[in-house]
């Protein structure tokens, strides 16, 4: 009885807060970000101080780049939580893997995976993506070789400790730009002038492909050593 | 309209979830439903009509949707699946050391 009062006060609860929020969403203006402020000022000028096509990467990589770093140190206290909660040991736990078929076939596709990963985090200033999400790409191949070839095959092919050094560069190579930023143009992470080419080439837009490179090794293997980690424990009572 | 009534649509959803349901898992799922309705409501509010707001070679047209919006919404969903990831190995853990994932089940918390 106590269960059921109790169901329908929070259920009335909720209902209030719904209203409040529909009451809230009335009274809000349309949205004013891009005549004023600092949206206005990115959309006309990025392109001319950063030399990125992409305006989000701009963003994230230029303008917020100190907000990515503090970012990618959440990944890396997530990682570090992670590992220090689960495995007390790094030996590998193996499962036996999916059928022939499958292995075959996603031995044929891994490669190609890889490569399209490769090219979202290297073309991040001039398409669609950057380092987080070609980064997740990346971890997919670890995660692809952890369920359909076991993980002992995993641990064989990138064992924890290459994943440790692979992310531990990607975050010193971001550290190491910005140092290289407080050097050369006098501010920490500011964008590298020297390296700006022609925009729309591979290599241009100062020292974001370099970043993007970093964030992308460094989220990839992060998200790697958390499925690993996960996978070592929840299979051990099986085999 | 449409988009202030989908984002409260699935933000309760997420917060009837977060407070009803006695599974811990399906807690971090309520949690990130409320999360994903914040991320939906944000990009759907910035959206003024313009076009992806990556610019092309010689052409001075700059009717894009805000990207600042967008970049902030990146980084909250990095940050939500580092939280949910760690969460989720929480739960685990405790898994191991009480037996249940049951929230009422787990001893010390229920009074």
């Amino acid at each position: 009885m106590t269960g059921l009062l109790k169901k329908i006060l929070i259920i009335v609860v909720l209902l209030f807060t719904t209203l409040a929020l529909y009451l809230n969403f009335i009274l809000m203006p349309e949205y004013q970000g891009l005549k004023t402020g600092v949206s206005n000022y990115i959309i006309q000028s990025a392109l001319r101080d950063t030399g990125s096509l992409n305006l989000i990467t701009a963003v994230l990589y230029d303008y917020r780049a100190f907000d990515s770093l503090g970012e990618s140190t959440v990944i890396f206290g997530a990682v570090s939580g992670i590992v220090l909660i689960l495995s007390r040991k790094m030996l590998p736990v193996s499962s036996k893997g999916l059928s022939f078929i499958v292995k075959r076939t996603l031995g044929i596709i891994t490669p190609f995976i890889g490569l399209f990963g490769l090219y979202v985090i290297s073309h991040g200033h001039l398409s669609p993506g950057g380092g987080f999400q070609g980064g997740v790409i990346l971890a997919a191949i670890s995660i692809i070789f952890s369920i359909v070839y076991g993980s002992a095959f995993d641990y064989r092919r990138y064992s924890p400790q290459k994943k440790t050094i692979l992310e531990t560069g990607g975050a010193l190579t971001f550290l190491t730009i910005g140092l290289a930023g407080l050097f050369f143009e006098g501010a920490f992470l500011h964008n590298l002038n020297f390296l700006t080419a022609e925009p729309g080439t591979l290599l241009s837009a100062g020292s974001i492909p370099y970043i993007n490179i970093g964030v992308g090794f460094k989220v990839g293997a992060g998200l790697a050593i958390i499925f690993y980690s996960m996978i070592q424990k929840t299979f051990e009572e099986d085999y | 309209m449409f988009n202030n009534l989908i984002f409260i649509i699935l933000f309760m959803l997420g917060l009837y979830t977060l407070i009803m349901k006695k599974n811990l898992i399906k807690m971090v799922i309520g949690l990130n439903l409320m999360e994903a309705a914040v991320f939906l409501w944000v990009i759907a509010f910035s959206d003024t009509g313009g076009r992806i707001s990556i610019h092309k070679l010689a052409e001075t047209n700059f009717n894009f949707n805000d990207p600042v919006p967008q970049a902030l919404t990146l980084t909250g969903i990095v940050i939500g699946a580092s939280t949910a990831a760690l969460l989720l190995t929480l739960i685990i853990e405790l898994n191991k050391f009480t037996g249940t994932i049951d929230r009422d089940q787990i001893e010390g918390l229920n009074d």
